[in-house]
Order: C-alpha cells, then structure tokens, then sequence
C-alpha cells in the first residue's frame, strides 16, 4: 500500500536518517524530469551525481516524462549533454514512446492513427512498427469544410503540437465521429514550464479542444494515468511496494504516484510548492489527498546526504 | 410565464401568446434558416409579425458575421431586416468590451474580419487577426513581443486558429489584470450547405486550459445578449418571447431573463429531451425546458393572419 514506508500522503520533510532508510526499503526510483533532475537545458545541481550512486548502490532507475516532443533516443543524448553519463534508452518511459506501447499492444490497432503532435510522438509510433495517417500538405483548394478523410483510420492520438490548426482540429473532430475510432491523447498537462517562470501550452489545452469538438473523452496515457507504470511493469520486473515516485508536479507525478500504489516524493525544484502540497493533503476529497505526497524534498541532490556515506 | 411547461402550441394557444407579447428574439440557425436555405414559411412570419405591430430582434451566437452582413443575408432570404435589429455575438462582444469590461486600450483577438470589424467600430483596436504559424523554438515563444496596451483577449470563431495564436493569448492571460472574454461556448458551427465544424467553444477550451482561468461568455444562455437588445430597445422581459432551436442556450436565455420561451423543431433540440429536462431534479435543466414547442415557426402563420 502507498506509504507503508510511513508517509502516508502526509508531506513529511525528508531529512537525514529518513533518506536512508526510505531508500533502504526501495528497489526502484523512477524519476519525472522537468522541474526534478533538469530544468530546460540545466541539470538540477546534484541529479546526476543522485542517479550514478542509486544505480552503484544497485537500484533500479527510470525516468517517466509526461514530454512527449523528443524520441528516447533524443532523450539519451539530453541525458549525456546534462552530465547523467550512464543512463539508457531502456530506462527512459516517455508519454511518446508509452502511447505507441499502447497503441500497439494494449489496443493492437488494425489500421492507421491520425496524429495531433510533433516529430518525437511521430518517431516513436515508426519506431514501434503503427503505421501514421499521412499529412497532406495544403493543397489548393482544400478548407476546413472540404478536407478528404483517409478510410484506413483508426485511432486519433494527440498531443502537443506546435503546428495544430484549425484544419486538423476539424479532421481529428470527424475521424472521432465514428465510434470504433480510439481516442487517445500522450498527456493531461495544460501548460509546460519554460524557463524565468514563463509557460507554453500543453497537449491538455490542445486534447480539450478537441474532447469539446468530438463531444467525446481521450483516453489519457501520461500521467497520472496508471499506464506509464503497467508500460515499465510490462518490461521490468517491479514491485510498487519497492518502488519510489519523485516528481514536481503533484497533479501528475504525485497522483500517478498513488495511482499505481507507490510511495511518493514531491521535490521542490519545480511546479508545485509545500503549500499547495499541504492543501491537498487538508483536503476532504479523496481524489484531492491522492496528489498529496507522502514525502517532500527540496531537490534530488538531498539524496547525496544518504549516498554519499 | 407559463403555469405548464413544454406544450404544445397550437394555433388557439399561439393567438393567446401572440398577444401577450410586444416582441419576439428569433436565433437564427435552425430557425430561420438552415445553411443558406431560409426555413419555408419563415419569411412570411416574420413579416407577419411586423405588420401586426410586433417588434422582432434576432440573436445569434455566431460571431462570423457583423451585424450587417446578418441583415443582407436575411435580406437574401426573403427576411426584411435592419442591422440594428440583429444582434450577433461579434457586436456584443464589442458592446460588452467597451460598457462592461470599460476597455479603454486594445484586444488581442482570436477571431474573424467580423468581430474585428466590430471593435473598430465601437472604437477598440484589435491585434492578432488572420493567420499566424509557429516559428522560432520553443523557448522564443514565452518571449514572444507582447503590446503593453492590450487589456483583453477576446476569442471567438478563429478558422486559423494556430498553437502559436493560443500561445500568444496565454502569455497575455498569464497577467491577472488582462480580462478574458468569449464570444460563445457552441461547440459546433454550422455552415452554408448544411454541414459543421468545431465550434467556438473548442477554441475557448483550449485557451482556458492553457491559461487556467474561465472566460467571460458574451453568447447565450449569458443574459447579456437579452440586456444588449433591451437596453438599446427599452422591452418589457415580460412582453418578450424567445424562439429557439436549443434548449441549452435559446431557452436558458429565456428562463434567466424571465421571458416567455417557444422551441422550434427545425434545429439541434427534440421535444423529448425537453421532456426529459421536465422531468429532472435538476435546477439547470429545469431551466432548460420551453414553455411551449412548435414543428417550424412557419407553424405561427395561421394565427397571425386570422
């Protein structure tokens, strides 16, 4: 059960000692990203030194990225530039590669997926062998009204892209008239962080748009929807009761966390802050206490005081 | 208001109805028209109407058009009517931008030649209209050159709607002081030739989500489309009657400005679910029930030339 280390959905600071022994008791740390071992293009001060000694001290590690604009081969490469030195494909679970799982296993799609999204959600539905609706550029004459729907559709993915219309919005909206189509969407988010506290829209923002158009409801594969979880359990050996969920953000990574009966970390270097922690933890609802965090950290680089020994 | 709700109007009934009102509101979608096919018969009652000294207004959600450009297509179709009398969510959101939110600077606008006509007019100067692709990187985006004087961002039917036009008005919403407005919240459109698209309300959602914060609606069933038309007419809620295809926006307009609320059945909303809101427990659905329903408007006729 989630928090049987203790926690207990109760934001208790990390200090010393705990550190300790909470990682005593956990076989797997899986790791969002953004806002806990890097922000844009820096690493978080520490994270790469916390990920190298979890895996000398023979932890399991992985990395679960609601971002679905890079292909995990893209995220390696991040990973060498940002100084993480020993971090693989394998371990990295990204809403892209997670919704090409799906689509592939889960929902073994005979047919074609018309995709809202960008170059990273497009490589890794090739890479995973599902086969994309082509994109005709504009071609004279073609309009929103008038624009040919291609029969061999059978799934609408979406995501964040930079390049959403109009028209696809409309092209999306009538492939979804037809109830056999699959709707699914790579994640909830509504806003991404940049960097100075500025935000760009997310794939939630891009998929709302068009659950009001289809008048129908995505299936959300990106956190805090458990299957990013079932995707990593799916290749790896895990147990929830071992395994540890650090992220920033508690509507995401802290309900996914507790989604999937694991034991929750909130870090303080990114989204989220103690307050709103607190407030959901105070809160009467149970879907709101399930994005409180068992535990808080200021940042991953607290782990050092229990790894460095 | 009706004692009974959701009967069916018959020509005695419409006598008595026509008599107890001074003006009739009319939406136009699946009303009047259908596309660019006026409804048969509904010319000839609105002329009817006229002729027996009754006021009428039409009052639509669609804000493709100004309100002129809604007078010359009722013109095409055989419907006499002057820009004054129709009142489309393009003008009123220019009305509400100005008497209510006092905007006294600009608007970033999401929206047609139309709506920006509109603001011109009433002396609001928009940014933002037409197309506009993404360039740059990501990181360029949250930098994107913002107007010190916009005070608003106004959405509404976009058919260029682009990630880099939501990105722009999210970064004007991200400051508190910046108001945030809808035209309507219809999430479909439809158009000549009797097909749809996304409507308005799917572009208002996918700012709203982006930005975390809820605009103000213009449209129906907001009040202020009735209040827009009374305050420039001086009508009597009680003297009015409301005709619409919809119960979730022509009649809840009705029910929450007190007027009397007929439902046509040439348009989106069936009698059964009308009877089914009836029926509910609900306090908003209740408020979604017409005090009579008719098959088409044209349905009036007998009544008005007898």
């Amino acid at each position: 059960m989630a928090g049987a280390a203790g926690g207990g959905r109760g934001c208790v600071t990390l200090r010393g000692a705990q550190i300790r022994d909470l990682l005593e008791a956990k076989h797997n740390v899986l790791f969002d990203c953004d806002g806990v071992i890097w922000n844009g293009e820096t690493a978080v001060t520490g994270a790469p030194e916390v990920v190298s000694l979890l895996k000398k001290r023979g932890k399991r590690v992985f990395f679960v990225t609601n971002n679905c604009t890079r292909p995990r081969e893209n995220y390696v490469q991040k990973f060498n530039r940002l100084g993480f030195t020993d971090v693989v494909e394998e371990e990295i679970f990204s809403s892209a590669y997670c919704s090409a799982a799906y689509l592939r296993d889960v929902a073994r799609v005979q047919g074609k997926v018309y995709v809202i999204g960008c170059g990273g959600v497009m490589k890794e539905l090739r890479d995973a062998g599902v086969p994309v609706a082509e994109e005709e550029d504009a071609e004279p004459g073609a309009s929103i009204y008038t624009c040919p729907l291609d029969p061999d559709v059978k799934a609408v993915l979406v995501g964040y892209d930079e390049n959403f219309t109009f028209m696809k919005l409309a092209k999306a909206c009538c492939y979804l008239r037809s109830p056999e189509c699959l709707f699914l969407a790579t994640d909830p988010d509504p806003w991404h962080p940049l960097r100075g506290g500025r935000v760009t829209p997310g794939s939630g923002s891009l998929t709302a748009a068009l659950e009001t158009a289809s008048s129908r409801k995505a299936t959300v594969i990106g956190k805090p929807s458990r299957f990013m979880f079932d995707c990593i359990a799916s290749q790896f050996d895990v147990d929830p009761a071992r395994s540890l969920m650090i992220g920033d953000r508690l509507e995401t990574d802290v309900l996914f966390g507790s989604n999937c009966g694991l034991t929750t970390v909130l870090t303080l270097t990114g989204v989220s802050t103690l307050e709103e922690a607190l407030v959901f933890r105070d809160s009467q609802e149970p879907q709101q206490k399930d994005c409180a965090p068992d535990y808080v950290m200021e940042s991953v680089a607290d782990f050092l005081q229990a790894l460095d020994e | 208001m009706a004692a009974s709700k959701c009967t069916q109007l018959t020509v005695a009934l419409s006598r008595h109805l026509l008599d107890s009102v001074d003006c009739v509101l009319f939406d136009c979608d699946g009303v009047i028209w259908r596309g660019d096919q006026a409804i048969p018969g509904a010319p000839e009652v609105i002329s009817s109407l006229k002729k027996n000294g009754k006021r009428v207004f039409f009052v639509t959600n669609n804000s493709t058009k100004t309100r002129q450009m809604y007078a010359d297509k009722l013109g095409k179709l055989g419907v006499e009517a002057t820009a004054d009398e129709v009142f489309g969510t393009a003008y009123c959101s220019a009305v509400y931008l100005k008497n209510v939110c006092k905007l006294d600077g600009k608007v970033y606008l999401i929206g047609s030649n139309a709506m920006r006509q509109e603001l011109e007019d009433v002396g609001i100067r928009p940014l933002g209209v037409g197309p506009d692709p993404i360039s740059g990187v990501p990181k360029d985006w949250a930098d994107v050159p913002l107007d010190k004087e916009v005070q608003a961002v106004l959405v509404g039917f976009d058919e260029h709607f682009s990630y880099m036009k939501l990105n722009i008005a999210l970064q004007y919403l991200c400051n508190p002081d910046c108001q945030f407005v809808g035209t309507n919240t219809d999430t479909r459109l439809p158009l000549e030739g009797g097909k749809a698209v996304p409507g308005t309300g799917c572009l208002l959602r996918a700012v709203e989500t982006a930005a975390q914060r809820q605009a103000q609606v213009v449209g129906k069933p907001s009040s202020f489309m009735f209040e827009c038309v009374a305050s420039q007419f001086d009508l009597d809620p009680e003297r009015c009657l409301m005709v619409g295809d919809r119960l979730d926006t022509d009649i809840m307009l009705g029910s929450n400005c007190g007027l009397k609320t007929l439902l046509t059945l040439t348009g989106v909303s069936t009698v059964a679910e009308a009877d089914a809101n009836l029926k509910s427990k609900c306090p908003l659905q209740q408020k979604m029930v017409p005090d009579y329903y008719i098959d088409s408007i044209a349905d009036i006729l007998p009544a008005l030339q007898a």
